[in-house]
C-alpha cells in the first residue's frame, strides 16, 4: 500500500505544481512579499518590523488561499472528471488513494512555503544583513497549518461541493485563529456562552498553535517547547482528519 | 424588448443603496461621538475620510493571528491620517487609532512614543498618558515610557510634581539618559518639593554619569543650600521677633545669616514679609 501511496502522491505533486493558477497565485505571493518593501519605507522607521509582519502575513494569505482552493477541488475534481473510477478499478484502496492526494498536495504546498520563504528570507538578509532562527521556525509552523487546513479541506470535500468546502475551510481557519482571543473574552460573559466558547476551542483546530509570526518582529527566542507541542498536535489533529475523510470515502458510492 | 429607464436598472439602484448606507454610517458615528447636547458637530472633508478603527477585540479576532501585521496596518494608517492634515483641524480618531495599535502590539515601543508626542497637541492630553501609563505597564524595562509621560505631564499639564515623579522612574530604567535623573530633581523643586530635589541632585553630583550633568546639579545643590539657609533664618527672626523679615537683606542687616552668596542659578531670593514663605525670581525679572 505504501507503494501505492507514493505513486498518487507523485502524481498529485505533478498535477498541482504543473497548474498555472498556482504559478499567478504564487508569482503574485512573491510580489506581495517584495512590497512589503515599499509599505515599510512609508513606516517612519518601521521599515524591518514592517516588511517582516506584511511578508509573513502576505505568506500566510496566499498559503491559505492555495490550501483552501487546491484543497478542495482535489477528490472532488477525481469524481467529478469520472478518473477516480480509472483508479479505483485498479488494485488500489481508497485509503491509499485518499492519503496519496494529502501527501501530494502537502509536498506542494511545502515547495510553495519553500519559495516563498526563500523570497522572504532573502528580502530581510537584504535588509538586516541577518535571518534568525524565529523567522524559519515560524515559517515551517505555518507549513504546519497549510497541511492541517488541507485535511480540513479534503474532508469537506469528500462529502460536499468545492464551493462550500471552500467556505467551510475558510470558517475554520477564521474559527482556528479567532478562539483563543474568544477564550479570553469568554471569562467575562455568561456560563453557557463561556462553555460553547470553550467546546470550540477544543474541538475545532487551534491554529494559534502554530503562530509564531508575531514573535518574529522582536526577535524573540525560538520556544522549543511550543513550537514541538505546536508540531506535535499538527500530526495528531491532521491524522485524525485525514482518518474521518477515510471513512467518509469508504462509504462513498461513486 | 423594451428598455427600461436607467434608474430603474439594478445596478443602479445598489449603487444608490451603497450611497444611502454610506450616509447612515457616517450619520450614526456623528451621533456616536457627538451625542451630547452641548457638543458642536462640525463636519469637515476629513470626517468622510477618516479611519474608521475596529474595536481591538474585533482587530484581533478578524486578523488570523496577524495581530503585529494589524498594528502595522493601521500604524501606516495613522501616519497617512496625519501626515495628510485635516481640514477641520480635528483628528477625531488619533486616540482611537494609538489605542487601537497598542492593544494589536502590546510592545510596540514606537507607537507609545509617537502617540505620546502628537496627542496632547491634538486635544488628547489624558489619553496621551493613559497610552504611556500602557506603555509602562507593557515595557517596564523601556525608560522612555515614563520619560514621555513625564514630559505630557510637564509641557500639557503643567503638573510639575507628576513630571518629577514619571522623570525619577525613568531614571531607574536601564539606558536612561543620566539626565533624567537631573529632570526629576528639576521638576520636584518647581513643584515645591526642594527637599526631594536636593536629595536628588545631590545623588546625580555625586554618581552623575555626564560632566554636564554634575555640574548643572552641583548649582542646584549650591543654590538650595542658599534657600534652607535663608528658610532656616527666617524661622528662627520670626520666633524671635514675631514678625516675618521685609526682605532677605533685613535678615543680613539683623545678622541672622552672615552673608548671601549669589545664587548660581543667577535667581534671587524673596522673602513674603506675611507668611514667611521664600520663593525665586531671575535675577533681574523683578
Amino acid at each position: 500500500m505504501r507503494d501505492t501511496v507514493f505513486a498518487i502522491a507523485r502524481n498529485t505533486f505533478k498535477e498541482t505544481i504543473r497548474d498555472r493558477i498556482l504559478y499567478s497565485l504564487l508569482a503574485f505571493a512573491v510580489l506581495a512579499i517584495a512590497g512589503s518593501w515599499l509599505a515599510g519605507s512609508v513606516s517612519l522607521g518601521q521599515e524591518t518590523r514592517v516588511i517582516q509582519n506584511f511578508g509573513l502575513t502576505a505568506m500566510l494569505v496566499f498559503l491559505l488561499v492555495i490550501t483552501i482552493f487546491i484543497g478542495t477541488q482535489l477528490v472532488y475534481r477525481e469524481v467529478e472528471r469520472k478518473t477516480i473510477y480509472m483508479v479505483l478499478t485498479k488494485p488500489v484502496s481508497r485509503d491509499a488513494f485518499y492519503l496519496g492526494k494529502f501527501l501530494g498536495l502537502a509536498l506542494t504546498l511545502t515547495v510553495v512555503t519553500a519559495v516563498m520563504g526563500a523570497a522572504f528570507l532573502g528580502l530581510v538578509a537584504l535588509k538586516t544583513n541577518t535571518v534568525s532562527a524565529i523567522q524559519v521556525v515560524a515559517i515551517g509552523l505555518m507549513l504546519f497549518e497549510a497541511w492541517l487546513l488541507t485535511a480540513v479541506g479534503m474532508l469537506f470535500s469528500s462529502f460536499t461541493a468545492p464551493l462550500s468546502s471552500a467556505i467551510y475551510t475558510f470558517c475554520l481557519a477564521l474559527i482556528g485563529h479567532a478562539s483563543t482571543v474568544l477564550l479570553a473574552i469568554s471569562e467575562k460573559s455568561a456560563p453557557i456562552v463561556g462553555s460553547i466558547i470553550q467546546f470550540v476551542y477544543y474541538v475545532f483546530p487551534n491554529l494559534e498553535k502554530f503562530n509564531l509570526r508575531n514573535e518574529v518582529v522582536f526577535g524573540a527566542p525560538v520556544d522549543w517547547v511550543f513550537v514541538g507541542w505546536g508540531a506535535a498536535y499538527a500530526v495528531v489533529y491532521t491524522g485524525a482528519l485525514l482518518l474521518f475523510g477515510i471513512a467518509i470515502i469508504r462509504r462513498h458510492e461513486f | 424588448m423594451s428598455s427600461r429607464p436607467f434608474f430603474r436598472s439594478p445596478g443602479y439602484l445598489a449603487l444608490i443603496a451603497l450611497v444611502l448606507a454610506y450616509v447612515v454610517q457616517i450619520n450614526l458615528d456623528a451621533q456616536r461621538f457627538y451625542s451630547s447636547s452641548t457638543a458642536k458637530v462640525e463636519v469637515s472633508l476629513n470626517y468622510f475620510i477618516e479611519p474608521q478603527p475596529p474595536s481591538p477585540t474585533n482587530a484581533r479576532l478578524t486578523s488570523f493571528g496577524a495581530t503585529e501585521f494589524m498594528a502595522d496596518w493601521y500604524w501606516l494608517k495613522i501616519i497617512q491620517y496625519y501626515g495628510g492634515g485635516d481640514p477641520g483641524g480635528q483628528y477625531r480618531k488619533l486616540a482611537e487609532m494609538f489605542h487601537l495599535v497598542t492593544e494589536l502590539s502590546p510592545r510596540f515601543t514606537a507607537a507609545y512614543q509617537t502617540g505620546l508626542l502628537i496627542l496632547p497637541g491634538e486635544g488628547f492630553v489624558d489619553e496621551a498618558i493613559a497610552l504611556g501609563k500602557k506603555g509602562q505597564d507593557r515595557l517596564p524595562e523601556r525608560w522612555e515610557m515614563p520619560y514621555y509621560t513625564g514630559l505630557v505631564y510637564h509641557i500639557s499639564k503643567k503638573d510639575y510634581a507628576a513630571a518629577a515623579a514619571e522623570f525619577e522612574r525613568a531614571a531607574t530604567k536601564q539606558g536612561a539618559p543620566a539626565i533624567t535623573k537631573l529632570f526629576a530633581a528639576i521638576y520636584y523643586k518647581e513643584a515645591n518639593s526642594r527637599q526631594t530635589a536636593y536629595q536628588l541632585f545631590k545623588t546625580i553630583y555625586e554618581t552623575g554619569e555626564t560632566e554636564f550633568a554634575r555640574e548643572r546639579a552641583a548649582k542646584y545643590v549650591e543654590h538650595l543650600n542658599i534657600y534652607f539657609m535663608l528658610e532656616d533664618a527666617t524661622r528662627r527672626f520670626y520666633s524671635e521677633i514675631g514678625r516675618y523679615p521685609k526682605n532677605a537683606d533685613e535678615l543680613l542687616s539683623a545678622r541672622y545669616v552672615e552673608s548671601i552668596p549669589p545664587s548660581p542659578l543667577n535667581q534671587t531670593f524673596l522673602i513674603d514679609p506675611v507668611t514667611g514663605t521664600i520663593s525665586e525670581t531671575k535675577t533681574g525679572s523683578s
